[in-house]
């Protein structure tokens, strides 16, 4: 377990002492802020519409849901640079050969690098709190509904966070890497797009994969085990083919 | 100390590494010799635990490094071919996390900064303690792998060209360095550098195409493969035929010419000896009686450098290879010469 924390330490650490992790929060905070801004925008005018006699509005529902499902796509699209030099940049430069041959194992090694990763994602999460915060400063939303959504955004960037590791694990080149969690990360997102073609059994196998069907649900408020158990098992999975990618690795040489 | 029995690793048709085996006893310095491609650095990997191999086992301190990787990797310290450093760490940053990773959990903090200071003195690097790794030149690269194997004050020492990228006077500070290592620890090294076998290690593991081809003393390899003692000699003898006269030297079996100025008219011979006899002074008794004059008399050693390429070269290859032994040689004791004492 020390092992672990050490090396997710250190990942966590290279995201703040190289560009790449000070640019990623930079855009995320950008890009997070601009659809904030939008969704905020967007409810003050229907907000003075309900004023003057249209229906009723809810921060939550109306304003913050949108913003949260949002987040989820640029969560997709930033996820890459977030996993791509896990694996491939300590290939590329032969310090993987330090890690493998010091003394731990090569599921420690994995584990501290998906917490690594996780741990810059939930500082990225933080920092969408101060974008948050404004809305419990000037508003009077409902607070569970906004954990539930943080729960299940972080139990998808885990998800995402171990597909991404997995990828990188099986190249020495970060593009490649980058590319190639991307494409994994989008198809996993649309599956569901072409599920009623294939007749209901297969939508609905088609459909349980997407990773977006899950989401909903938290930023409703609701937790729903089914969906957790969704990104856990996906999780999961991600980080037994990173074990196993790495252990091939060894025997290919 | 490390023990390889029958350790064979291919690479899907390839076969990298072919039936080696060996011993290393402990406290003892074993140099692994071979050219580019021979398999060194996966045996080195091989051992580290780095790789798993094909066939064959491979144990260090007592440990199977297949069977119990964790275990045999705590007594192992290992300095591979790139030193495998953070480029966006210092180097006591980068220290520190080794550390954290090599040492025992039981370490204290205080202890751990107590050995990560010892690593960066015994390789002069405490100086750049607080540089980043990407600034470091080649040389205090390298050292700072070399701290990073020795942090842990580890049995075993595996060491993939450790003076790769030095200049001269480092180079001699890290033999003295891995000498002064042996007795505590037992340290497997590859190198290219030959005259670095003959003055570092007490065992020659010279390796070709994946196999053992010689296993020996660096002397023990020199007398081994000199079957007869061989001469230089040099002559002024005036157009006369100095070989024939040579040939009639007791003891001697064969005179080749060697080598000829045409300008001065010297010529240079190889005389072969039978074994165990030293012919020098009936050789030169014969070139003055002869009234000629004796320039060069030398005996002719076979360097590490010439064992190296007549065990890894092809029959064929060997033949045209002795011409050159001499200039090989002197290639050798002009390496010598630019590191004097090492």
């Amino acid at each position: 377990m020390r092992n672990v924390l050490t090396i997710a330490g250190k990942e966590l650490r290279s995201y703040f002492t190289s560009p790449v992790g000070w640019v990623v929060m930079g855009f995320f905070a950008l890009l997070f802020g601009y659809f904030f801004f939008a969704h905020l925008d967007f409810f003050v005018r229907r907000s003075m519409q309900s004023a003057m006699g249209g229906g009723p509005v809810n921060v939550n529902q109306d304003m913050i849901r949108g913003v949260f499902s949002n987040a989820t796509i640029i969560i997709l699209f930033l996820m890459p640079m977030i996993t791509m030099r896990t694996y491939a940049e300590e290939k590329r430069s032969g310090t993987i050969e330090l890690l493998l041959t010091s003394p731990v194992t090569d599921i420690e090694i994995v584990l501290g690098k998906f917490f690594g990763a996780v741990g810059f994602f939930v500082a990225l999460m933080g920092v969408t709190m101060l974008d948050m915060s404004l809305v419990f400063i000037f508003g009077n939303p409902e607070v569970m509904p906004v954990l539930t959504a943080y729960l299940g955004l972080l139990l998808m960037g885990g998800a995402f966070i171990s597909l991404g590791l997995f990828v990188s694990s099986t190249t020495k080149n970060q593009v490649v890497a980058g590319a190639a969690t991307f494409v994994v990360l989008l198809l996993l997102w649309v599956i569901s797009w072409v599920g009623s073609s294939f007749g209901p059994n297969t939508a609905a196998v088609l459909s349980y994969l997407s990773i977006t069907e899950h989401f909903d649900d938290f930023s409703k408020g609701v937790i729903d085990t089914k969906h957790a158990l969704y990104y856990l098992s996906v999780t999961a999975f991600g980080l037994f083919l990173t074990v196993k990618s790495v252990d091939t690795e060894r025997w290919r040489g | 100390m490390i023990e390889v029995q029958h350790l064979t690793k291919r690479y899907g048709p390839f076969t990298a590494v072919d039936d080696v085996s060996f011993r290393v006893q402990k406290g003892e310095i074993l140099g692994f010799l071979g050219p580019n491609g021979a398999g060194k650095t996966t045996t080195m990997r091989v051992l580290t635990g780095y790789m798993p191999a094909t066939d064959g086992t491979a144990t260090v301190a007592g440990f199977d490094v297949f069977a119990n990787p964790v275990e045999a990797k705590r007594r192992i310290g290992y300095l591979p071919e790139t030193p495998p450093l953070y480029p966006d760490m210092t180097v006591r940053e980068y220290l520190t996390f080794v550390a954290k990773l090599k040492l025992p959990k039981t370490v204290s903090k205080s202890e751990r900064t107590e050995r990560i200071d010892s690593a960066m003195r015994k390789t002069h690097v405490d100086d750049m303690a607080n540089r980043h790794c990407s600034r470091l030149s080649k040389g205090y690269k390298q050292r700072v792998g070399l701290a990073q194997a020795l942090l842990h004050d580890p049995e075993v020492l595996i060491l993939d060209e450790p003076t790769a990228g030095l200049d001269p006077k480092q180079i001699i500070e890290t033999r003295d360095l891995i000498r002064g290592l042996a007795g505590n620890h037992t340290i497997v090294l590859s190198t290219h550098i030959l005259p670095e076998v003959s003055q570092t290690c007490n065992r020659v593991v010279i390796i070709n195409k994946g196999r053992v081809v010689a296993v020996d003393t660096p002397d023990n390899l020199t007398r081994q493969l000199k079957g007869s003692a061989t001469l230089y000699v040099q002559v002024d003898a005036s157009g006369a035929d100095a070989a024939a006269a040579l040939a009639t030297v007791p003891g001697v079996r064969g005179v080749s010419p060697f080598d000829r100025d045409d300008q001065d008219g010297h010529l240079g011979f190889e005389i072969t000896a039978e074994t165990d006899r030293d012919v020098r002074r009936d050789v030169a008794r014969v070139i003055v009686d002869k009234g000629w004059g004796l320039l060069e008399l030398r005996p002719l050693r076979m360097s590490l450098e010439d064992i190296f390429l007549q065990l890894t070269t092809d029959e064929s290859a060997k033949a045209e290879e002795t011409p050159d032994a001499p200039e090989a040689s002197a290639a050798v004791d002009a390496t010598n010469g630019e590191v004097p004492n090492a």
